[in-house]
């Protein structure tokens, strides 16, 4: 292992511990909610295992009861956004062999995504190192919190808890340390004003990919200097 | 469409999205503005997405509390993620305690 490389997983994995906690919390009320809408156990984890998506695995168990059809849409509408995302990511990791791409292509969860954005900034050398570090903590922790929540969780009810909110600041804490120029600060204001829009117009699953896209076009064609 | 099933049709339709760009040895960004700034409005975007409306249509809550109280934590801890979660759930539970 390069120096380079080391010295990049080794970020990585120290960068990620920040985010365990609100992952761990997100597993266990996911494993529990799989469990209450009557997945069993093993079915919640094998979803964690081959989907590895929280939006998309909390979005199947609402809909299940409503057969595949809405489950299919809704999930759908929720996986456009890692497009963009896959973009981003294969123009940061340079050539890399087939077995490496398709790894990073699996755990290409949204906490991966903005810890490596953010290390990009940050001119860590391997990003694909680092985001096989964040990749591997965040993967793990997400199967153990699902197979928890699964087997024990089946009473948790994250908003007595005040758990519901954790998640989504998580994301607001990637979207704040990105924020630097007039471009990405119009990008921040314009994702509010489309997300507003999008609550009033669109059905869940689309609103957060239709009001983030909106939002990056247009900022994206705003004049002037990054 | 059994459950396990069902499973594997939303794994791959998650899995064919991740790995679109990702398919080819090395791509060129097509359009280096929209990716400088796709990923500041696609985390705002999650994150208003959840406080201001959590089962989909707007609606007063301590989310709200949390939204203000990250916008205050970017302020203070000069944009560091702790900080941001810290505070946005220090004002949620304040504005539950209160309401």
């Amino acid at each position: 292992m390069k120096a380079d490389t080391g010295a990049s997983f080794r970020r990585g994995l120290r960068d990620t511990v920040a985010l365990l906690p609100p992952l761990w919390v997100f597993g266990l009320v996911y494993g529990a909610l799989a469990v209450q809408v009557g997945l069993s156990p093993w079915l919640a984890i094998l979803s964690s295992l081959l989907i590895v998506s929280g939006s998309a695995q909390l979005a199947m168990v609402g809909l299940l009861p409503f057969g595949a059809g809405p489950v299919i849409v809704a999930t759908t509408g929720l996986a456009l956004r890692h497009i963009p995302m896959s973009m981003t990511l294969s123009s940061l990791i340079g050539r890399q062999p087939w077995w490496r791409r398709f790894h990073l292509a699996w755990v290409l969860v949204d906490e991966s995504y903005g810890l490596t954005i953010n290390a990009a900034e940050r001119q860590v050398p391997d990003l694909a190192a680092y985001k096989t570090a964040a990749d591997l903590t965040l993967y793990s922790n997400w199967l153990v919190t699902t197979a928890l929540g699964a087997l024990f969780g089946t009473s948790l009810d994250p908003v007595r808890l005040g758990l519901e909110a954790v998640i989504p600041l998580v994301f607001a804490g990637l979207a704040a340390a990105l924020l630097k120029g007039p471009r990405r600060w119009a990008a921040a204001a314009l994702a509010v004003l489309t997300t507003f829009g999008a609550v009033l117009w669109l059905p869940p699953a689309w609103q957060v990919t239709s009001s983030a896209l909106v939002a990056a076009v247009v900022a994206s064609a705003l004049p002037g200097k990054p | 469409m059994s459950s396990s099933f069902l499973i594997v049709v939303v794994a791959a339709i998650t899995f064919a999205s991740r790995i679109s760009f990702l398919v080819r040895r090395h791509t060129r960004p097509p359009n280096s503005r929209f990716l400088e700034v796709f990923p500041v409005a696609l985390f705002v975007s999650l994150a208003a997405n959840e406080l201001l409306a959590p089962a989909g249509d707007l609606a007063v809550t301590p989310n709200l509390a949390a939204a203000a109280g990250a916008v205050l934590g970017a302020v203070l801890f000069r944009r560091a993620i702790l900080g941001v979660v810290a505070t946005g759930v220090a004002l949620y539970w304040l504005a539950r305690l209160l309401s």
